[in-house]
């Protein structure tokens, strides 16, 4: 402070004796000085002054200082000391934290006023500030780079979402913060890593461009250099910025599998083994914790199937799902790892069949060796381990049997009684012990994970009725399914109550045998009846009641009717009589409105933060949702049915149904008679019309020979004159009945087909004229053709006169002694 | 992951010419008739071969609207290869085709490959830039051109690995500095020198899917 206190001395000139300046006026004098120095002597020692007194005089040096220090930041790029000033007074006015020793303005306490925020606000405003750093990221002076960095981390801190929508729009934003990963000097490098954790924080278009910027061999070459698990902070830090890049975003997580990153991940399970006696460091614990956190995104239920199970794939086929099956087994880990381990197996095999087998065959080598699940499920039993890791627990192993029938098959199959006498302890016998526990919670575990063995399986539903269990020695061994009623009427424990009705609704619901086995257990229906009526209840029983009435409504729409006083008309009845369609239709939908519902159904794991309250289970949900609406529907229909007819007939009304009944006999008979007599009728017109067809037919060929005879010129219009007659038009048609109706249409198809004949009729008309017009053309011509011959013959008279003329000639010529051309008598003798 | 060399691809265009269903037809042989809207950028990724050798492609297929240029111009740095994608049946993303040329020389590395693409060949009949039009452009600009379809996967094949092999060319001869991963452009880990020992095992092959 000295230091500082001479430097400012030498800045501002010793004061006047007695009088020290006020921090506001020594700061009003700086700003000045920066703002008006020709020399950047002054002005740089104007801004190292500013920084100094940032911390102290924060406010006034923020009010005052702001606009002066990014004109410098503007204009004095050339000089790194000054410019590195500059950005850490910023550093200094934005910090989101309180400086100890800090003035605060009087009478406000920093509650009131979060002056980091205030002046992040101010200075983001003009975009152009926030580009000007962005730009000093590319200035290699250490200096400036590094102050650069922290100034945006704490602008970040204050206003992640502007800086992010800013860095977007920036030119090559992103890149030049990426390219700080690779500076040689730790300290920036290991800053700009806190800065890309805050920058890619919820925004899937920065994630992707810090990925397409090589982020992911960036952080495992640092992972690498930093030692791996063993490695620093550092390595915790670039396995968050890789979940941060992962979480949630589809096309990072197919570029990190297809970069084959997963396999790089599988390195960092190459633990060195610790000193058993010293545990796991704290470092090593978060680095894997946050490295399980980063598969588990991959593999998480919320992603799409697709990358999921290819996921899965590569994460079996890179060994580690091995690896972390060898962690489990591994003694002396940390158990919040432990708990996380079993979380991410359980999503790593979830609904796999190649990764279940594998879990499955996955042994602890104990005395005798035993299957890693019973191992696990012994753990879940176990009253003193931690409720988280009980809950993982639970999560594995109904990831194990989620969607594979075989293992489910298998669970059930260790309780049945077999020839061969198992061995060693199974997973089925220690649920079924889990169910006589005093611990409530094991009940509750137990209860979901059979239900589990049973979830979409009706042949492990009707195996499981055959289970006997003695749960006493000497007794006569009782059904399981009994025992689990048993256990729902005794418990005083919500927590096993609900366990078991969310067991019973699994295992009743599609499969009416089961229901049958149900409804023979003394008292259950009757149980089940009070507990959904009882009007009062204290916290979480109204649960308890919705599932006992989804229970008994299970048991109505499943019932095949094979137990005499309780066949579904029955049952429903005494459900309407005894709770009444309206609390029955309350207590259900009270299930699926309420908070512990609506948790659990949001994703598989179990929501395991609460640790005394009751929990139901996610698959569970899923069961309620598709049932509820058929339950609900068919309780309100029977009721609609009862609600008109009463309860008891009364003679009257009797009576008056039989006089009702007699006269719809009537009316059906009458109506039946109407029928006949209209079908006869539409039989008749049916005939009728085909005689018209068949007429029509007729006409339309007579018209086209017509038109062929008209074409050739013969004369044929008498013929015609013998089919103008029509049939005459079909009656009109009654419209009593529907069947009429359609032979109305058939009517009024016909009288479309007579138009068109009687069309035809007027062409035949038009014809006769045309050979009328052609008779009397033929008749014209007959008689020119008379006068033609006439003058023919007068022609042929003439030419004979004159030929007997010519002769007498000839003759005459002969006579004279005239030469006669013989050629000529010749051609005149074949001429005539 | 055995291959040889990876490069990165960006997929560039106006909005609606068919760069996702390029990239689909690519990756996962099939056709999505629905237009869905790329949100900034979605990845996709195949192996091919060139020369016996076996190349990783990492595409990465952009928004085309206006909106997310911003972002998508983030991209073109790190790119060795880039498919400039216009519709033949709407002459204004073939205007556009300047624009995008521009802002892609203007930010991406010198040696970045361009392909010229006309999709949507197919479409012969509504077809509004003739194919010549497109080889007068790519041959003005210096780029590679091809028409193609999406829909009946003709020329997609092709349109990638040509690319591929022009900056395998480009390799061979030198011009691209193979060392820098910026330039969109790396080495299998079987060529580099420190090969680190990964375990080995069946998702090699499965990884390595429409191999031609």
């Amino acid at each position: 402070m000295e230091y500082f206190r001479s430097g400012l001395k030498s800045v501002l000139g010793t004061p006047p004796p007695g009088e020290q300046p006020s921090g506001a006026e020594t700061i009003e004098r700086l700003v000045e000085r920066l703002k008006s120095s020709t020399l950047l002597d002054d002005r740089r020692d104007a801004c190292r002054a500013l920084k100094a007194m940032s911390r102290k005089y924060r406010v006034e040096v923020g009010a005052q200082g702001m606009d002066p220090i990014c004109y410098i930041l503007e204009n004095d790029r050339a000089d790194a000391e000054i410019v590195g000033y500059a950005l850490d007074t910023l550093c200094n006015i934005i910090d989101p934290e309180i400086f100890p020793e800090e003035e605060l303005p009087e009478g406000t306490s920093h509650r009131d006023i979060n002056v980091g925020e205030q002046f992040t606000e101010i200075f983001i405003k003009n975009q152009e500030n926030v580009a000007l750093v962005l730009g000093y990221l590319e200035e290699f002076d250490f200096r400036v780079r590094w102050s650069a960095v922290k100034f945006l981390n704490g602008l970040l801190a204050n206003r992640r979402k502007n800086i992010q929508d800013i860095v977007l729009v920036s030119p090559m934003g992103v890149s030049k913060l990426m390219d700080l990963l690779g500076d040689s000097r730790e300290i920036i490098r290991n800053d700009a890593l806190l800065l890309l954790i805050s920058l890619t924080q919820a925004n899937a278009n920065i994630q992707k461009i810090v990925a397409f910027e090589m982020a992911f061999d960036r952080l495992f070459d640092v992972i690498s250099e930093e030692g791996h698990a063993d490695g620093g902070i550092v390595v915790e830090d670039c396995l968050r910025l890789m979940l941060n890049l992962l979480k949630n975003n589809i096309s990072n997580q197919n570029f990190f599998k297809e970069g084959s990153y997963i396999q790089k991940l599988a390195q960092m399970f190459h633990l060195p083994d610790s000193d058993p006696n010293e545990g796991w460091s704290a470092q090593r614990e978060a680095n894997i914790l946050t490295l399980l956190q980063v598969i588990r995104s991959l593999v998480t239920p919320g992603n799409p199937a697709q990358v999921v199970s290819s996921c899965q794939k590569v994460l079996h086929a890179s060994g580690i799902l091995g690896s972390l099956c060898t962690l489990l087994m591994t003694s002396g880990v940390p158990v919040g790892i432990l708990t996380e381990t079993i979380n991410t197996v359980a999503e790593i095999i979830r609904g796999n069949h190649p990764n279940q087998e594998f879990f499955a065959m996955v042994n602890v080598s104990s005395d005798p060796p035993r299957q890693a699940i019973v191992v696990l499920l012994m753990s879940m039993m176990n009253q003193k381990q931690s409720y988280p890791l009980r809950c993982s627990v639970l999560y594995c192993f109904l990831c194990y049997l989620y969607r594979n029938e075989t293992n489910q098959a298998k669970l059930i199959a260790t309780l049945l009684p077999s020839a061969t006498s198992i061995p060693s302890l199974t997973a089925g016998q220690l649920l079924c012990s889990g169910l006589f526990s005093s611990d409530s919670l094991s009940n509750w575990f137990c209860c979901v994970g059979l239900a589990h063995g049973l979830a979409d399986n009706p042949a492990q539903k009707e195996s499981l009725l055959k289970v006997l269990l003695c749960p006493r020695a000497g007794e006569p061994p009782v059904s399981l399914l009994k025992q689990s009623f048993l256990l729902l009427q005794q418990s005083i424990k919500v927590h096993s109550k609900l366990g078991v009705l969310m067991l019973l609704s699994t295992w009743l619901s599609h499969c009416p045998l089961a229901v049958q086995h149900f409804l023979n257990i003394p008292d259950t229906v009757p149980y089940l009846i009070a507990q959904a009526a009882t009007i009062e209840h204290d916290e979480n029983q109204e649960l308890m009641q919705g599932l006992c009435a989804f229970v008994l409504g299970i048991c109505v729409i499943f019932n095949d009717d094979s137990v005499l006083n309780l066949t579904k008309e029955s049952l429903a009845q005494l459900i309407l009589k005894r709770i009444g369609v309206d609390m029955f239709l309350d207590k259900l939908s009270e299930v699926s409105r309420h908070e512990l519902y609506s948790r659990a159904a949001k994703r598989p794991q179990l929501d395991c933060d609460q640790v005394h309250e009751p929990v139901l289970d996610y698959e569970f949900c899923k069961l309620y949702k598709a049932l509820e609406g058929p339950v609900s529907r068919c309780i309100a229909e029977k009721s609609g049915g009862t609600q008109n007819g009463g309860v008891g007939y009364s003679d009257s009304s009797l009576e008056q149904y039989t006089a009702l009944i007699s006269t719809q006999n009537k009316e059906i008979a009458e109506l039946k008679a109407k029928q006949e007599a209209l079908t006869e009728e539409n039989r008749q017109y049916r005939e009728k019309v085909d005689q018209l067809e068949q007429q029509a037919r007729q006409l339309h060929e007579h018209n086209i020979v017509l038109r062929s005879q008209m074409n050739s010129g013969n004369n044929a219009a008498s013929e015609n004159n013998s089919n103008s007659a029509y049939p005459p038009p079909p009656p009109p048609p009654d419209n009593r009945d529907v069947m009429i109706r359609s032979l109305e249409n058939e009517v009024q198809n016909l009288r479309l087909q007579v138009a068109y004949s009687s069309k035809n009729n007027a062409e035949v008309e038009m014809l006769r004229v045309q050979l009328y017009e052609s008779d009397t053309k033929r008749k014209e011509l007959d008689e020119s053709l008379e006068k033609l011959q006439l003058d023919q013959d007068d022609l042929l008279e003439m030419l004979e006169s004159r030929e007997h003329k010519l002769e007498v000639y000839r003759n005459r010529l002969i006579q004279l002694g005239q030469q006669v051309d013989e050629e000529e008598a010749e051609i005149n003798g074949t001429v005539f | 992951m055995a291959y040889a060399y990876l490069f990165k691809y960006i997929i560039i265009g106006d909005t609606g010419v068919g760069k996702s269903c390029l990239l689909l037809q690519f990756t996962d042989k099939r056709f999505q008739p629905v237009h869905d809207l790329t949100i900034g950028v979605e990845f996709g990724a195949r192996m091919i071969t060139i020369d016996g050798k076996q190349i990783k492609l990492q595409i990465w297929d952009t928004a085309g609207q206006e909106a997310f240029r911003s972002i998508t111009r983030s991209y073109y740095r790190g790119a060795a290869g880039a498919l400039l994608v216009y519709d033949i049946t709407r002459r204004e993303t073939f205007n556009h085709l300047t624009t995008w040329l521009e802002d892609a020389r203007q930010h991406s590395n010198s040696n970045m490959v361009i392909m010229l693409i006309g999709n949507k060949s197919d479409l012969d009949a509504r077809r509004e830039v003739k194919k010549e039009e497109g080889e007068v452009f790519a041959r003005e600009h210096g780029l590679v051109f091809m028409e193609t379809s999406a829909k009946l996967a003709t020329n997609v094949e092709d349109a990638f690995i040509n690319t591929a092999k022009e900056i395998y060319e480009k390799i061979q001869e030198g011009v691209f500095d193979i060392t820098n991963e910026a330039n969109g452009i790396k080495i299998g880990p079987q060529h580099s020198p420190n090969n680190p020992s990964l375990p080995a095992g069946p998702q090699g092959s499965s990884q390595g899917g429409g191999c031609c």
